[in-house]
């Protein structure tokens, strides 16, 4: 994350009531919150987050709101001040919905004399003012809110005021009510940087929490940490055809150890599958370190966005950009397009000499040329990946746009660490690649005289189908090869077809956590690893599979009575968690009224195991009903109840 | 690399000399140092071993393992270990677990082992979760519920440095350094994820050390011996630069005031009840990383302690202050087997599970008092009677009371709150400390990007100006196609554009 606002990023405005405006910070425009009034953008870019502002007022001759910052002091004043009263006279003092919402009372203490304007500490010298009385109507609101004058403090102090039954509250409401209105017209509001936990936030809380599966915050972390999802490991490019020169200033950061430590296997892989549209790549990515460009990624990917527009028309001899390629052929799939044209794009910024007539790419495919043109170079580390596999032929990551990531959009830019990290595939892809038209194609092949004769747009795409081949080879192969490090999944679907299909591709050891919205898919799917039923595949086991070994078995099809192998995952629980908000005031302190109900979420955990040769017997004889946890018998060491 | 925590990089298999888990049962895991088997140790031949009530499990069959797999119990020699420990194996003691059980040392491995015809333990490779759930406990620990809410509310991303303070059992700490751990760092001043980690108590700081160092995370996790609440953050001398803190400390309000941007002044100490700290205003020195905002929790068991936390975070300057609990809860899956064709279960009285058997049970019984009534009852009409039972129960078979064949998927699947529940641990305060921002860098940003030349309004527009702007914008449109509309009323769209223009696709 950022120190301060990048311009075009997307950011959360926090407004008085406490609700949520999210957007994309463009420059030099003018940023509108409604009713509260508007302020230009370049107020806010380059400052930093979380400052508490006020709109304030147009100073002639200028043409915009300028912004205070309000000090903290200022905000807290009354609440810290009502605490020492209270204490010494008990005295009742404003009432703040919550903690965080304290924020108007500030005003509110500051406001009360709208006459004088000075500050008076207690609403009894409102109460002496004859004026106090006078109604107002909502036209006479809205007029005075024209005139803007003092932020709305003139405003609240005159509706306080104008309320003529106010003396005859008690002193509890008339402070709710006082805070109602401070908070309906203030015009504060504060910047805050659009992460994963405060998108999640905004998208549960108030946008639209169905769209990611009511997932609560509460069960991304335990989502992450039960799947043990953290940085992978230095990142560590295929090293089949290694890149130098342009890629090399991109991957300085992270790539330097790639001769220090050959890996002995990759680490680091986690398995996805992700019904939410990308908020649990999100998440898991953030966790991962891969979901942030840094600020050198973002100024290289601005360039190379700007070489791209002006570039273009001078080279239509070469290799195709991004964007021909989309219009050359529309049937390709723009997601595996997008990155080889990026290395293009960094190889001529490394060397701007380059003559850019074809004769000089005639030498690079006639074998003088750097090795990093080969098209079977694969962009993806072997190390801190996330493999998304997705039911539609495309993945619907959608989220990941507020990150500056599309997969969909060919002209995405290879600096994004996800470009790297981030892997998808199909369910078909995974299960029956010989049903994938591009795994099952060969590579095409052309001999460098061929390519010689062929016209710039033809010979790219036949270098983007080679690209793409290999891309899709990679990808499947190395996700059947399995191993990875663990299996995270937020999925509408069945998860006992999700087990059945990934259990074996995990790692021995690899932990396993699955998020449902609600409780019984999760239920099913710890029956299959009941105790009574693991007991019985080694007492009883089907009569499919006897005679089977291990490795048959770790591909169980299922059966009614054993959906899932039963051996090959261990610990099968499931948990839910919520956080409870409370108010913290001076002398008020109690847990908030009200919060949102809807789905509940739950957690399914397991670790994937592999089960010893043979029958194995469990020890331990069955103890009588009422037994504590610890003096579970064998089999049932691992249930997932008595 | 055989230097990094088997915590961040367990590999494929185990290991000699590094920490795995022991999966005894969900409640008992068990850390193991595994350790080469190598001449007797402790007297058994076999070099360590552990003993459960599982069966024996000498450290020499569980080395080079894949992670997961299972592990069959072997028969041991107890001979030379006498009595004694015979009895304590059988109460679930375990050999040679611990840091700092001494190793054996001497010639080759054991051979012959025979395994046990019975029992059975997997190995798992350490994560903070199991640690969590298997450590010494020397102190109260942050669990999993906690843990992964505050770590995820405070933004330990890879990368940070966090404070935490008191490291007590090492809970926190290690999830911590997980979640900030992004690769070791290469020279002095390659700045990598970091925790800097204090302990007040003498004795805790030694076996925090210690572990530390045994799980090779030495490098990543600084810990100090120190008494925060007088003595602050800094280590010799030198500033974290934290972006994240987290205090699990009795009183975390007075260690507050050594979290600021800038020296508290001493109104600000006294009207919260607390002392001046020592040191002029120029040479104090903040553990806070100056450009960034910095996300704090504390985590204290009384409201008390939150309410004094809160009044103090207030006098600091700190935001968004906000105090939750964190209600978590397991769940148990069971069959609940109701229904009179049950698979019978030691103890459990067979009850109708419906109206439909109550009725059938109930005519039995009439039917049977009627024959026991009637005086004249032989051998004859008993068999007959136990025909009708016998036909009655085969009936019953395929409809939806009916037994089914295998008592595993017997019954009605239901969930249950585990039996034992944590209701409170502690109430987590959450505030964030944004950077300080002077008026000449607001006056330079301002220079930077000068106002007055907006363009279009982005933002949630009353019904005047959105008319305004679509008549703008269609205008625009016969002229050049628009640039960029993807900014434009984020809030106001269904799903914001980003969303629209990807489902478009
Ligand atoms: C509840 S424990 C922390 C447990 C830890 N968070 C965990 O997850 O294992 C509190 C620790 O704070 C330490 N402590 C108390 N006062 C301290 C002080 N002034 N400075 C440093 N540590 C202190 C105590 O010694 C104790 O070990």
């Amino acid at each position: 994350m950022h120190s301060l606002v990048e311009p075009n990023a997307w950011v959360a405005l926090k407004m008085p009531a406490g609700n949520l405006r999210v957007l994309e910070i463009a420059p030099n425009t003018t940023i509108s919150l409604g009713k509260y009034g508007s302020f230009p953008s370049n107020l806010i870019i380059h400052r930093p987050y979380h400052l508490t502002y006020e709109l304030q007022d147009k100073q002639a001759p200028e043409t915009f709101n300028r912004l205070r910052i309000v000090p903290a002091s200022e905000l807290y004043s009354d609440i810290l001040s009502s605490g020492e009263v209270s204490s010494s006279t008990g005295e009742a003092t404003p009432v703040s919905e919550d903690a965080e919402n304290a924020v108007p009372t500030g005003i509110e203490y500051s406001l009360v004399d709208p006459d004088s304007g000075a500050v008076v500490a207690t609403t009894n010298r409102a109460e002496l003012d004859a004026s106090a009385r006078q109604t107002l109507t909502m036209e006479e609101i809205e007029e005075l809110k024209k005139d803007g004058t003092d932020s709305g403090k003139d405003l609240i102090a005159k509706l306080m005021l104008s309320h003529t039954a106010i003396e005859q509250k008690t002193q509890y409401s008339l402070a709710k009510y006082k805070l109602l209105k401070t908070k309906k017209y203030i015009r504060r509001f504060s910047v805050l940087p659009l992460d994963v936990a405060l998108l999640d936030h905004w998208l549960v809380e108030e946008k639209d929490p169905t769209r990611v599966m009511d997932m609560r915050e509460e069960m991304i972390g335990l989502l992450g940490c039960w799947a043990n999802v953290h940085f992978g490991g230095e990142e560590r490019c295929k090293t089949d055809v290694l890149t130098t020169g342009g890629q090399d200033e991109v991957e300085q950061e992270h790539g330097q150890d790639q001769e220090e430590q050959e890996p002995e296997q990759s680490t680091g892989r986690w398995l996805v599958v992700d019904d939410t549209g990308g908020l649990l790549v999100a998440a898991m990515a953030e966790r991962m370190g891969v979901l942030y460009q840094s600020e050198k990624d973002k100024a290289i990917e601005a360039q190379r966005k700007a070489r791209l527009s002006k570039q273009r028309p001078h080279e239509p001899g070469s290799q195709p950009t991004a964007a021909t390629d989309g219009q050359s052929d529309p049937a390709i799939k723009p997601a595996v397009g997008q990155v080889e044209s990026e290395i293009k794009v960094e190889i001529e910024d490394q060397d701007p000499t380059r003559p850019q007539s074809p004769e000089t790419n005639k030498k690079q495919y006639n074998g003088e040329g750097r090795q990093r043109w080969n098209d079977l170079h694969v962009p993806f580390s072997q190390t801190n990946t996330l493999t998304l596999i997705h039911a539609n032929s495309q993945p619907n990551l959608s989220t990941l746009r507020y990150y500056d990531f599309d997969i969909t959009n060919p002209s995405q830019g290879q600096t994004h660490p996800l470009a790297k990290h981030l892997m998808t595939l199909s369910w078909l892809q995974l299960l029956e690649p010989q049903l994938d038209s591009t795994y099952n194609s060969e590579l095409p092949t052309a001999t460098p005289d061929e390519l010689k004769t062929w016209k710039g747009t033809k010979r790219g795409t036949y270098h983007r189908k080679r690209r793409r081949w290999a891309k899709v080879r990679h990808t499947i192969d190395s996700t059947r090869q399995g191993e990875f490090s663990g299996l995270v999944v937020a999925s509408s679907m069945d998860p006992v077809s999700i087990m059945r299909h990934t259990v074996p591709l995990l790692a021995g050891g690899a932990p396993i956590a699955i998020y449902s919205p609600s409780v019984e898919p999760l239920t099913k799917l710890a029956d299959c690893y009941s105790v009574a039923r693991r007991a019985a595949w080694v007492a009883h086991p089907p009569e499919e599979a006897i005679g089977k070994s291990i490795e048959e078995l770790e591909q169980w099809a299922g059966t009614d009575e054993f959906p899932l192998n039963p051996s090959l995952v261990l610990g099968a629980s499931i948990q839910t968690s919520r956080v409870r908000k409370w108010q913290v005031l001076p002398g008020r302190t109690h847990p908030v009224m009200t919060s949102r109900g809807g789905a509940e979420g739950y957690v399914f955990t397991a670790w994937r195991v592999k089960p010893a040769e043979g029958k194995v017997e469990a020890r331990g004889k069955a103890r009588p009903k009422k037994r504590k946890a610890e003096e579970v018998d064998q089999v049932g060491q691992d249930g997932t109840g008595s | 690399m055989s230097s990094i925590s088997p915590f961040l990089d367990s590999g494929l298999v185990t290991t000699p000399d590094t920490l795995a888990l022991v999966h005894l049962s969900r409640d008992n895991i068990q850390p193991v140092y595994l350790r080469e088997g190598s001449g007797s140790v402790d007297g058994y031949a076999e070099g360590a071993v552990i003993n459960t009530r599982f069966g024996s499990f000498p450290h020499s069959t569980l080395i080079n393992k894949p992670w997961g797999s299972q592990i069959r119990a072997s028969i041991v020699d107890t001979g030379s270990r006498g009595r004694k420990k015979k009895v304590e194996a059988e109460d679930n003691d375990t050999e040679g677990t611990g840091a700092g059980s001494g190793a054996g040392a001497g010639a080759g491995p054991a051979k012959d082992l025979k395994t046990a015809s019975s029992g059975f333990i997997h190995l798992l490779p350490p994560t903070p979760e199991l640690w969590t759930t298997s450590l010494p406990h020397r102190t109260q620990v942050v669990y999993t519920p906690d843990y992964s809410y505050i770590l995820h509310r405070i933004r330990a991303r890879p990368g940070m440095h966090i404070i935490e303070a008191g490291a007590g059992s090492g809970s926190f700490t290690h999830a911590s350094v997980r979640a900030v751990y992004n690769g070791h760092p290469r020279t002095t001043e390659d700045r990598r994820g970091k925790v800097w980690s204090f302990e007040f108590n003498e004795e805790r700081y030694h076996k925090m050390k210690q572990e530390i160092e045994g799980h090779r995370l030495d490098e990543l996790v600084q810990m100090t011996h120190r008494d925060v609440y007088n003595d602050g953050f800094l280590v010799d001398g030198q500033s974290p630069e934290a972006e994240c803190v987290f205090l699990d400390l009795p009183a975390p309000w007075r260690a507050l005031p050594h979290l600021a941007r800038r020296k508290p002044t001493p109104s600000q100490l006294a009207s919260g009840g607390l002392d001046c700290l020592g040191g002029s205003d120029s040479e104090w020195k903040s553990p806070l990383r100056a450009d960034r905002t910095v996300y704090l929790c504390t985590f204290s068991p009384c409201i008390e302690q939150v309410t004094k936390t809160v009044e103090i975070m207030r006098r600091l300057g700190w935001m968004d202050i906000e105090t939750v609990e964190v209600a978590h809860r397991r769940i148990n899956v069971v069959r609940e087997k109701i229904g009179l064709n049950m698979p019978t279960e030691r103890g459990v009285n067979q009850v109708p599970g419906s109206v439909a058997e109550a009725l059938r049970k109930l005519k039995e019984v009439e039917c049977r008092s009627k024959e026991f009534h009637s005086q004249d009852q032989d051998t004859d009409t008993d068999t007959k009677i136990n025909e009708d039972e016998e036909a009655l129960n085969e009936a019953g078979q395929g409809t939806e009371d009916a037994p089914m064949a295998k008592p595993w998927t017997a019954g009605r699947l239901v969930h249950r709150t585990e039996a034992e529940l944590k209701t409170h641990t502690s109430y987590l305060t959450f505030a964030i400390l944004p950077q300080e921002w002077s008026e000449e860098q607001e006056a330079a940003a301002f220079e930077k990007w000068p106002c007055g030349k907006e363009n279009k309004v982005i933002g949630s527009l009353d019904k005047e100006a959105r008319k305004q702007e679509k008549r703008e914008m269609l205008q625009g449109k016969k002229r050049k196609k628009p640039q960029n509309d993807a900014s434009a009323d984020a809030e106001d769209a269904g799903a914001g554009p980003a969303l629209k223009r990807s489902k478009a696709t």
